[in-house]
């Protein structure tokens, strides 16, 4: 059974002639279309997402000024990222919409849920709106898991890295945000030395790859670095920051990656869910329409229906290595920031650590 | 303590970006440093979605104009949001020992944007100067 929250941004949130557009949406649910799934497709509306949802990952003040801004009737918020009169009440149903999915799922007890809006979030910081991103969907509900006792796997193979997801949940011990994402490009952050805080060591996971990566090269990450961290953490939920931008039509990047390779990516993360009705998937970027379409198609289908992608996977780019050593570099850095954690509790003084990477804002 | 050899400034062709650039360029004549001039490259920019926004030989005439050697200048392009870009140049093998960044021009409210400024203190392994708009510094 495919669970649709949704859809948020059909029509809300125009920037004209921005790439990330309500025709993205339509792309997705044509996607879910192409699927036939007849009773096998339930729908869900989308809620507005109550202020202490959004408090959890994100500042007040932010929320007050991004609703005031919208209301007033926007304008762009960096050389990226634009918001408009209906971008606020788009932002919090898209936002209440992974809440929708959870609560959705929680009474099936079966099933797969996709959350069919935008704008996108995992750009989102708790105190900033950027790359495309205003409220940091996933996050939203993931923080709501997190709230009820739940451990909180995110697997986040949207192109870009998730900087504002890695922020938020960089010292919670009971959310492992795992990222593949191709480096160097936009935000920047993601390396794989970025391991989380004292805290929470080892629950933030970054393997980036290099432009040309083909499909094989993200499920070596999944497989060789990914799946023994999901395994010592033990989810008992699943939630995929699911972009569609590592396709190789899409104009925001260069990774090569088909539909078919989105299928295997999502078998993984359906496998790393420890029981049905556990897995969410967010819309996150994706750019080309058709490709959109293709990869909502396959990733869905083959979660839900086992069908076989029209595009076949690729193997043979360039990353091999780099996932390799991404796994050195992580292993390094989670020995260098036990040590300190050792040294620091000898001392008995109260540990305190920042993220590095922070960008933007002081909290 | 001794001077920074190297200095790195944002840059992305706006008027506070501009006025950083001028100010580490002369502070840079002035410790007989090298200046690394930074521009941080976005999604759309990126995918050529959108026009560059910065111009090599605008930063050079910046440097000329205080009195500064053009070949001190590093040009330097870095995917990524500019605060995290920044602090990745005052880090690695050959880091900056200074970074310089301008303040914001802009009709949106500060507190939709966190502070570039702001973060990079919280974040940077190295000092770092915040340079009011032009007009405003000699
Ligand atoms: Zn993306």
């Amino acid at each position: 059974m495919l669970i649709l929250a949704g859809p948020v941004g059909e029509r809300e949130h125009d920037g004209g002639s921005h790439p990330e557009r309500p025709a993205r949406i339509r792309a997705a649910l044509d996607g879910v279309s192409d699927l036939h799934l007849g009773s096998d497709l339930v729908t869900v509306a989308a809620r507005a997402a109550a202020r202490d949802d959004l408090l959890r990952v994100h500042d007040g003040e932010y929320l007050d000024e991004l609703e005031s801004f919208s209301r007033r009737g926007g304008g762009a918020l960096d050389a990226d990222t634009y918001v408009t009169d209906t971008s606020w009440d788009a932002a919090v149903r898209a936002a209440g919409a992974g809440l929708v999915a959870i609560e959705a799922l929680e009474s099936s007890r079966e099933g797969v849920a996709f959350v069919a809006v935008r704008p996108p979030g995992h750009h989102a910081q708790p105190d900033r709106g950027m790359g495309f991103c205003l409220l940091n969907n996933v996050a939203v509900a993931a923080a709501a898991l997190v709230a009820k006792g739940a451990r909180v796997l995110i697997v986040d193979w949207d192109v870009h890295h998730g900087n504002g997801t890695q922020e938020i949940f960089w010292d919670e011990p009971n959310v492992l945000y795992v990222s593949t994402h191709q480096w160097p490009l936009y935000p920047g952050t993601g390396r794989p030395e970025e391991v989380g805080g004292l805290d929470a060591i080892g629950a933030t996971l970054n393997v980036p790859v290099p432009p040309g990566a083909t499909g094989d090269v993200l499920l070596q990450a999944m497989d060789e670095v990914a799946a023994p961290a999901v395994e010592a953490f033990g989810p008992e939920w699943v939630l995929v920051s699911c972009g569609f931008d590592a396709h190789r039509a899409d104009p925001l990047a260069e990774l090569v990656l088909t539909s078919g390779d989105f299928a295997a990516l999502a078998r993984r993360a359906g496998a790393y869910a420890p029981s049905p009705g556990r897995l969410v998937l967010f819309l996150e970027g994706g750019y080309d329409l058709q490709a959109l379409r293709l990869s909502t198609a396959a990733t869905l289908g083959a979660l839900v229906a086992d069908l076989s992608p029209p595009e076949p996977p690729t193997f043979g780019g360039p990353g091999s290595e780099a996932v390799r050593s991404a796994a050195l570099f992580r292993r390094r850095a989670m020995e260098e920031l036990s040590d300190r954690l050792l040294a620091v509790d000898s001392l008995d003084a109260p540990v305190t650590e920042r993220p590095r990477w922070r960008l933007g804002g002081s909290r | 303590m001794r001077a920074p050899a190297r200095i790195a400034v944002g840059y992305d062709g706006s008027p506070g970006s501009e006025a950083a650039l001028r100010w580490a360029a002369a502070l840079a004549r002035a410790l007989g440093a090298g200046v690394k001039v930074v521009h941080a490259v976005g999604l759309l920019e990126h995918a050529g979605l959108a026009a560059l926004s910065v111009h090599e030989e605008r930063a050079r005439a910046i440097v000329a104009g205080a009195g500064m050697e053009s070949s001190r200048l590093e040009w330097c392009v870095l995917e990524g949001d500019p605060g995290s870009v920044l602090c990745r140049v005052a880090e690695g093998p050959d880091p900056a020992e200074l970074l310089v960044v301008g303040t914001r021009r802009s009709s949106v409210p500060a507190g939709l944007l966190g502070s570039t400024s702001l973060g990079l203190v919280a974040c940077a392994p190295v000092p770092v100067v915040v340079v009011p708009p032009a007009g405003q510094v000699g």
